[in-house]
């Protein structure tokens, strides 16, 4: 924080709204996921080595999958 | 969430869009004797002042008088049901029960006046006659509701229901009441089950043989209520009706998904059970003596056939005989006899000691001594205005956890409230005098899932035992909780893209993002909007909107220049698909170039019209011929190469008459263009003598 008064220029930023994305603990993890066939095919791309950004409309599936493969999930429904 | 029944104000609302649904003259004539205005109003002041009127209770009170006895009964047995939503079909059965046999005139009267209103589905054209609108949605699904600020004023009129208790006969041993926790347990254990899997309905609005076959034999829902004297038949699929009729279900296009619990639960056993209570009368497909029946061609006695059972008991303080419950139905309730099994007045008895003793009993509204039945206090106070009973006293402290991670709930100590926590994150094993719970990771997973959090968990566990929680279970517990810990789906998020790390760092300073996913990538906590009065919007994209155009096709037909402003994180991956990137330029637009093999390769995975529609959405064109060679090229026929001799004409209509003239015909390879074809080589000469006889001189080639 800076000082009492002072005001922070505003940053400029693109909003991305209402994406689906999978966040993993390390990108182990990720490579895991991405290695289970079904759940690649609902990935639309790699934001970095822990983000995967899943195809619109396909979380439901990517969730299946997901617990399907015994992992649990947090959910973080987010603008929803 | 199903509102609450007795939510005033959601019912007022509802009333106030159905007589928006009112044709204007039918709205005037309804006001006309509900609000009774001096002035002709515009319509929208007299469904203000109609849905004003209607929580005025000295004005309702003065309109129930005005009504004749059959409405006033009709509104009556709704104001002692607490469900102001009813099938028409049951309410005429319940009027003709209590001596009304006017048919549909009773509703149409207090349709008129404005105190019930039709259930009408949205984009439904306006009702113009009441009698048609019945007609038109027929007798099986008409629907009214009266609101709650009618039915109670009404509710105290005299139904002129005989007392059926029995002075002469003895009350034999000692009078049984329930604790009335035994459908709120089965409700919550339908509901956790439902939220691990939901429930679909066929198109008949049947139960699906394998979900009906689960619920008549899980080892939870289907066990024998304890302390009943009497066989409950397919108590699971009673237990998901009746949660499904009571808002712990939501039912989306015939799917059941476990809902919130409502807020009824937290408030107490008495409010939990007149919310059960109320809520019955929503359940058709369940029978006393058969158990799960479906009907799609006729109404099922059980809504009015139970709640005038209820009412018989209200009208006597005394102890009732079953029998003498069941022999007034089978002398005034219009259908219920021709749907009770072979056995005639037998077979009745046992309906009404199924519904009393079954449903009625473990609800704590009905008291039993043999085959003597009569309602408790709180049974009284819901159902023929007795004193609100007592609150009984709290013992907290009602849970055993053990070492195996399973728990112990007394029941003395359970409440609705404790109920619905323990069901969102442990899974009921069973029910008796002391239930059995499991704490399992996937039932943990739920419980965080609905927003519980570990120290949550840990608790109640601690709140409501009389040990600590061993470390094991603690231990066990953190566990599965931080396995959740591992992958954080965002569900729908909003990125915030920064131009430069250093913009990132400083949002993350800021607090306007928490979580880094990129270098230059944001969002918050829980992937909701960031404050927005800290940033500066350059560009705003909508991921579940079609497409945007953000990429250009250069002349070559194989560079793609990205407009990085309008540019989506999905693009990069679609692009990687059949092109590579270029070696960016300082203050050039980033490229990416058409891959042969890459477009082929995605051609084959797709189809050439899915990369079409691809090119449309983000460049506005199909793909470019460059692309088109790159993927039919290998394809198509081999091309041939020729040598061939052009001849140009001076005019098209000479060119035009070599083309058709027979003797020059053959001789013509291709025609090139409206004044050039292409002749063979060794068709030159021949042309030119044939063109020489006609007086036309052939120059060329030099």
């Amino acid at each position: 924080m800076g000082p009492v008064g002072q005001t922070h220029p505003r940053l400029a930023a693109k909003l991305h709204r209402r994406v689906c994305l999978v966040l993993t603990e390390d990108a182990v993890l990720a490579e895991e996921l991405l290695a289970r066939k079904k759940l690649a095919a609902e990935v639309a791309g790699r934001l970095s080595d822990r983000v995967l950004l899943v195809r619109p409309g396909r979380l439901d599936a990517v969730l299946d999958e997901l617990r399907k493969m015994g992992h649990t999930p947090q959910v973080v429904n987010g603008s929803r | 969430m199903t509102p609450a029944p007795a939510d005033p104000e959601h019912w007022s609302a509802r009333a106030g869009a159905a007589l928006a649904g009112y044709a204007e003259p039918l709205l005037r004539a309804v006001a006309a004797r509900l609000v009774r205005p001096r002035a002709n109003q515009p319509a929208d002041e007299l469904i203000d002042k109609a849905v004003a009127t209607l929580a005025n209770p000295p004005v309702v009170d003065r309109r129930l008088r005005d009504l004749p006895d059959a409405a006033r009964a009709l509104l009556a047995v709704v104001g002692r049901s607490g469900q102001p939503r009813w099938k028409v079909g049951h309410l005429l059965t319940l009027v003709t029960a209590l001596g009304h046999p006017e048919g549909f005139a009773p509703v149409a009267d207090a349709l008129a006046a404005g105190l019930l209103f039709p259930e009408l589905p949205p984009g439904r054209p306006p009702v113009d006659d009441f009698a048609a609108w019945f007609g038109a949605a027929g007798v099986l699904s008409a629907e009214v509701f009266a609101p709650p600020t009618v039915s109670a004023r009404a509710r105290g009129e005299n139904l002129r229901l005989p007392d059926l208790a029995n002075p002469d006969r003895e009350v034999g041993g000692a009078p049984r009441t329930a604790d009335g926790l035994d459908w709120p347990l089965r409700l919550a254990a339908v509901w956790q089950q439902v939220g691990a899997g939901p429930v679909r309905f066929t198109q008949a609005d049947t139960l699906f043989k394998k979900d009906l076959q689960r619920l008549q034999a899980d080892e939870v829902l289907a066990a024998p209520p304890s302390d009943l004297p009497v066989r409950v038949p397919d108590p699971g699929v009673l237990a998901l009706l009746w949660a499904a009729a009571a808002g712990l279900l939501a039912d989306t296009d015939g799917e059941l998904t476990a809902a919130p619990l409502p807020a009824a639960w937290d408030a107490g056993l008495g409010p939990t059970l007149a919310g059960l209570l109320a809520a019955l009368p929503r359940v058709e497909a369940w029978d006393p003596v058969a158990g799960y029946a479906p009907s799609d061609t006729g109404l099922s006695p059980t809504p009015s056939a139970g709640l005038l059972s209820l009412l018989l008991l209200a009208a006597s303080p005394g102890w009732v005989p079953v029998a003498a419950v069941a022999g007034w139905l089978w002398d005034h309730h219009p259908s219920w006899a021709g749907t009770l099994p072979d056995g005639g007045r037998a077979a009745g008895a046992d309906w009404v000691a199924g519904f009393l003793l079954g449903v009625a009993y473990p609800l704590q509204l009905v008291e039993a001594a043999g085959d003597l039945v009569r309602l408790t206090p709180l049974g009284r106070h819901l159902l023929a205005d007795g004193p609100e009973p007592p609150t009984p006293p709290a013992f907290p402290q009602t849970l055993l956890v053990q070492p195996n991670a399973e728990i112990l709930a007394y029941r003395q100590g359970l409440t609705p409230a404790l109920v619905g926590t323990l069901a969102r994150f442990a899974r009921w094993k069973g029910l008796g005098p002391a239930c059995t719970l499991e704490l399992t990771p996937e039932q943990t997973y739920r419980g965080l899932e609905s927003g519980l959090t570990l120290p949550m968990i840990v608790q109640t566990l601690t709140r409501h035992s009389s040990r600590p929680v061993p470390p094991a279970v603690a231990d066990l517990l953190r566990r599965w909780a931080s396995k959740r810990e591992r992958i954080t789906v965002f569900a729908s998020a909003v990125l915030v893209e920064f131009g430069t790390p250093a913009e990132l760092e400083a949002a993350l300073a800021r607090g306007v993002v928490a979580v880094r996913l990129t270098d230059r990538i944001g969002v918050t906590a829980d992937g909701g909007e960031p404050t927005l009065g800290q940033l500066r919007l350059v560009a705003n994209r909508d991921y579940e909107a079609k497409p945007q155009r953000c990429v250009a096709v250069a002349d070559d037909g194989v560079t793609l220049a990205v407009d990085a402003a309008a540019a989506d994180l999905l693009l990069d991956a679609e692009l990687a698909r059949f092109a590579v990137p270029v070696p960016p330029d300082p203050g050039v637009s980033r490229k990416s170039r058409l891959d042969p093999e890459l477009l082929r390769r995605a051609a084959q995975q797709s189809s050439l019209a899915d990369i079409d529609t691809w090119f449309r959405d983000r460049t506005g064109e199909p793909l470019s011929p460059v692309g088109r060679l790159f993927v039919l090229g290998p394809q198509a026929a081999a091309p041939s190469a020729a040598r061939l001799t052009v001849v140009r004409f001076p005019t098209a209509e000479l060119a035009d008459g070599v083309v058709q003239w027979p003797e020059t015909r053959g001789l013509i390879a291709e025609r090139l263009g409206p004044t050039a074809v292409a002749v063979a080589e060794d068709g030159l000469e021949p042309l030119r003598r044939a063109l020489a006889g006609l007086g036309v001189a052939l120059a060329g080639p030099d």
